[in-house]
């Protein structure tokens, strides 16, 4: 993704990565914590202050007053003397399940997966089977063999930890696998840490959110199961929870006797405190999935742009980005873009080179207006210059405009072309649906006949339309993006490290691709990449960027034979050198002439 | 064809493991259920003859000289003929009768509710992850109150409410008794009618679920590069939000409908039990207080084969829409 994403997620690892443990205070929680506080305080303290909840008294059903300030049952017994002990046992029965079932899926996700092999294949299955038998339907056969008079609060709480934890257990077994294969943790099991230290000192650590939120889950889970039991009269005998409490009720019609004040507020309390936890888990489940954090609602107001589009100039020039700023615009204000000035002539390719997180990236979304929020561009213009004729301010065109400027006059290749493409469509679909928004004109034959072109124009078998993005090899999945930037004959193609992540020989192969659609169709290019030696070969101008400005714009040859800014300097000396010269890294450039396209052995035949 | 091959196993072994846990529960547990029964069946004036005996100490457990081992294979292949015992509860009719007679009424209402709630949420989720920061990311926590509610305590309230005091719908049952079952349009609206209302408790209960789900993975799917190409390539936010984010993200709800099912049977027992719904889920509890072992343990099978079937379904549907699943199996 962008470069700059590392602004907001991963915490690091460490001392410091405790406190990246605890939620993030919001309302959400605060509403939780104050609702499990308060239902906890009821059902712990409130039984020490309440009369006795069996005294039967012969005033029936009478509504709340201010000596019962929740009326009484059926026999004259005292709704909140009940509603304080029959809390207490449900909360007894979710913290007993909750702790059992969390220990069982901890066990079977992951020590399981940790120890791997036959053993983790074993706990797997078991742990998929006991999730897909229906656990009520079990939990009821086996309360029914229980005879009632023996089953109490532990017969529940130990089968309803059986039929619970199974779901739990493969949450966690994916996560352990994933961390049992993370640097720190081979390296701990390398040095021949003991496995039971690995787990506790290098894993558990790392799980507790996700166990804690397991654990509310299951909570949750054994009071509403509780409660269900109960109700349908297979409950634990001799006790007192809200789930019995409810069962009395509505064997006494309290509801149709409309003694609401019996009926309701037991229920009322289950789904408060579930509300409760739940509300903690949505705290707890950011920590885990940092993208699930609230974003601030979108502000209408737009950023205070001046619009300045450059009018042209020079008919040659087919883009022109004016003294751009991008802002990420979070607590500190990271200014990853600062007033950048570059032009884009037609048929060109312009280089943009630069470290990781030098804003590059964020720049060429900027110039197509793909940055997303918290990026907002906060001063400068980008127009394009139209080969009809025209200038188009793009950032002051409407939703629609926009739509119809992207692709049909710049169109954008994607770095790593892994995730650019749709994983679950087809070649062919993901091809058509450009011609079927920008062209509805065309027929299907015309439809096809495009696709076609454009994929033989890269060098890929038209066979290759009705496969799937994983059916193909990187490089091909690259030729098959730039077949889609071609589709609608665009003026501009960005282009963001279309060859990183590929290997040597396909990355020429398709570089001499880029080069020979040039030379034949005369689109502008603007490129990006960290590589500076390769845009050197590359690049008619290349801009240096860092930390968000450009130090250094200059003709390839110039930068190549006299670089001015030290930054550039120190760029091209950090790639390596097998003579020791400064400058024998440039790969000679003669190979790079768009000749032949036979040199890719990937191309044609590479499926995975 | 790996994939199929090894879903197919997985699901033999789930039976055989359902099979046997149901052999073994009340070899396990105190108590003698055989004697229970017998003693049932006499007090009806049911004739105990002895294979009707053997059945049920297959299937229940006994002091007999037989080996454990001998016991079970002699069970195994009983369940295999289909051959489930005899209800008490219903005497003299055979456990499989009372079960074929019920299960439809179960099927048709959990299965167009379950159905339902699922649509409806995953719907709702992907408009709520869409359009993220939005007033609609306020529907999450709603829901989720919805989830954390006892759901007979919920289904009788509304009953209370909708039945009882309004009269909208009727209080209980699955079709109106005056009538006589029958494939005719009079039976049929009956039986819509009598099925909105429990259907209605189930989504409402259960769409939190899927919604917070969908959203979920909404907001990761919309961070995809795919979904910033679909936005270069100039498409309609509508087309991406569906063939792009939406179709990536609905995978793990499809994957956790499979699993979900469990859960939602168990849902039905309750349900049929607020609505005295004459459904399957009715009959085991009616089991349960009669003691019908026999009728409680088929109950417990059928429904967990149904449980595995579905899955089962659901695992080779996944197969269709997720195309990776086929190779990589």
């Amino acid at each position: 993704m962008t470069n700059l994403s590392a602004v907001t997620v991963e915490p690091p690892r460490g001392r410091a990565g405790w406190r990246s443990m605890l939620p993030r205070w919001s309302p959400k929680l605060g509403v939780g914590l104050v609702l499990i506080a308060l239902i906890t305080f009821l059902g712990v303290i409130g039984p020490l202050l309440v009369g006795d909840p069996n005294t039967i008294r012969d005033i029936s059903l009478t509504p709340p007053s201010g000596d019962f300030w929740l009326g009484t049952t059926w026999t004259g017994q005292d709704i909140v003397a009940q509603l304080a002990h029959a809390t207490r046992g449900s909360l007894y029965i979710g913290l007993l399940v909750g702790v059992m079932s969390t220990a069982l899926s901890a066990l079977f996700g992951i020590v399981g997966s940790y120890i791997g092999g036959y053993v983790d294949e074993g706990f797997n299955l078991f742990s998929n089977v006991m999730l897909v038998i229906p656990g009520l339907p079990l939990v009821i056969v086996i309360s029914a063999f229980v005879p009632a008079d023996q089953r109490g609060m532990w017969t529940i709480a130990v089968v309803l930890a059986i039929t619970g934890w199974a779901a739990s257990a493969r949450v966690l077994r994916a996560q352990t696998l994933s961390l049992r294969n993370r640097d720190y943790v081979a390296a701990a099991r390398v040095s021949g840490e003991k496995p039971w230290r690995v787990i506790t000192v290098e894993i558990l650590p790392n799980l507790l959110p996700l166990l804690a939120s397991q654990f509310v889950f299951s909570v949750i889970y054994a009071i509403l199961s509780e409660a269900g039991l109960s109700f349908l009269g297979l409950g634990a005998s001799n006790s007192s929870t809200l789930g019995t409490m409810l069962y009395y009720a509505q064997n006494s019609f309290a509801l149709q006797r409309e003694a609401w004040w019996w009926f309701v507020p037991p229920g009322l309390i289950i789904a408060l405190f579930g509300c409760g936890l739940a509300l903690v888990n949505f705290s707890i489940d950011e920590i885990i999935n940092p993208k699930l954090r609230d974003i601030p609602r979108r502000s209408k107001a737009e950023a205070s742009r001046v619009p300045e589009p450059v009018s042209r100039t020079d008919d040659d020039v087919v883009l022109t980005v004016n003294n751009l700023s991008v802002v990420y615009q979070v607590e500190n204000p990271v200014h990853a873009v600062k007033d950048v000035s570059i032009t884009l002539r037609r048929g060109e390719i312009l280089g943009l080179a630069g470290e990781s997180g030098c804003g590059k990236t964020t720049l060429a979304y900027a110039i197509n207006r793909l940055h997303r929020p918290p990026a907002e561009v906060t001063a400068g213009a980008v127009t394009f210059h139209d080969r009809e004729g025209g200038d188009i301010d793009v950032l002051a065109l409407t939703p629609g405009e926009l739509r119809a400027f992207r692709w049909s006059k710049l169109s954008m290749v994607f770095q790593g072309a892994m995730n650019a493409l749709n994983p679950v469509i087809t070649v062919r679909a993901q091809l058509e649906d450009v011609l079927t928004t920008h062209r509805p004109e065309m027929t299907k034959a015309q439809r096809k006949a495009k696709c076609e072109e454009v994929l033989k124009l890269v060098g890929v078998d038209v066979r290759r339309l009705s496969s799937f993005p994983h059916e193909l090899s990187g490089g091909m999945r690259q030729r098959v993006m730039i077949a889609m930037a071609l589709l609608l004959d665009p003026q501009v193609m960005i282009m963001d490290e279309p060859t990183t992540a590929l290997d040597v020989v396909v990355q020429r192969g398709i570089l001499r691709e880029i080069l020979r659609l040039r030379d034949e169709i005369g689109f502008a290019v603007l490129f990006i990449t960290h590589d500076l030696p390769l845009l050197l070969e590359l690049a008619d101008r290349i801009a240096v960027m860092k930390e968000g400005e450009v130090v250094e714009y200059a003709t390839a040859q110039d930068m190549y034979e006299q670089p001015a800014h030290p930054y550039t300097r120190q760029l091209l000396d950090s790639f390596p050198s097998l003579t020791g010269e400064r400058g024998s890294f440039v790969r000679s450039g003669e190979q790079m002439t768009p000749v032949d396209r036979s040199g890719e052995p990937t191309a044609s035949g590479g499926v995975r | 064809m790996r994939y199929y091959v090894r879903k197919f196993a997985f699901y033999l072994v789930a039976l055989w493991a359902a099979l046997t846990l149901n052999f073994f529960i009340p070899r396990l547990l105190p108590g003698n259920p055989v004697d229970i029964l017998m003693a049932r069946l006499s007090q009806r004036g049911g004739t105990v003859d002895p294979s009707a005996r053997r059945a049920f100490e297959l299937m229940l457990g006994t002091n007999s000289s037989e080996s454990l081992f001998q016991q079970y294979i002699s069970y195994l292949g009983n369940m295999l003929r289909g051959d489930l015992g005899i209800s008490v509860s219903a005497f003299p009719a055979p456990v499989s009768e009372v079960i074929a007679t019920a299960l439809p009424w179960t099927l048709m209402l959990v299965g167009i509710a379950t159905f339902l709630s699922f649509a409806f949420g995953i719907v709702l989720g992907t408009f709520v992850g869409w359009r993220r920061g939005t007033w609609l990311d306020s529907l999450v926590p709603a829901t989720t109150v919805l989830s954390a509610v006892p759901y007979f305590w919920l289904a009788l309230l509304l009953v209370a409410v909708l039945s009882s005091a309004w009269g909208w719908f009727p209080l209980q049952g699955g079709y109106d008794i005056l009538l006589s079952p029958g494939w005719n349009g009079e039976f049929i609206g009956s039986a819509i009618y009598y099925g909105t209302l429990p259907a209605l408790t189930i989504v409402i209960s259960s769409v939190g679920g899927w919604l917070l789900g969908m959203r979920n993975m909404m907001v990761s799917s919309t961070a995809e590069d795919y979904v910033l190409t679909a936005k270069a390539k100039g498409l309609r936010d509508s087309r991406i939000m569906i063939k792009y984010a939406a179709r990536n993200a609905v995978l793990p709800s499809v994957a956790g409908f499979a699993i979900s099912l469990g859960f939602v049977v168990s849902g039905a027992v309750i349900t049929e039990q607020v609505f005295s719904y004459p459904g399957i889920g009715s009959k085991l509890l009616q089991a349960v207080q009669n003691n019908d072992y026999a009728l409680m343990q088929g109950i417990f099978l059928v429904i967990t084969v149904a449980v595995l079937g579905a899955n089962l379904v659901v695992d080779l549907l996944y197969a269709v829409i997720d195309p990776r699943t086929r190779v990589s199996g």
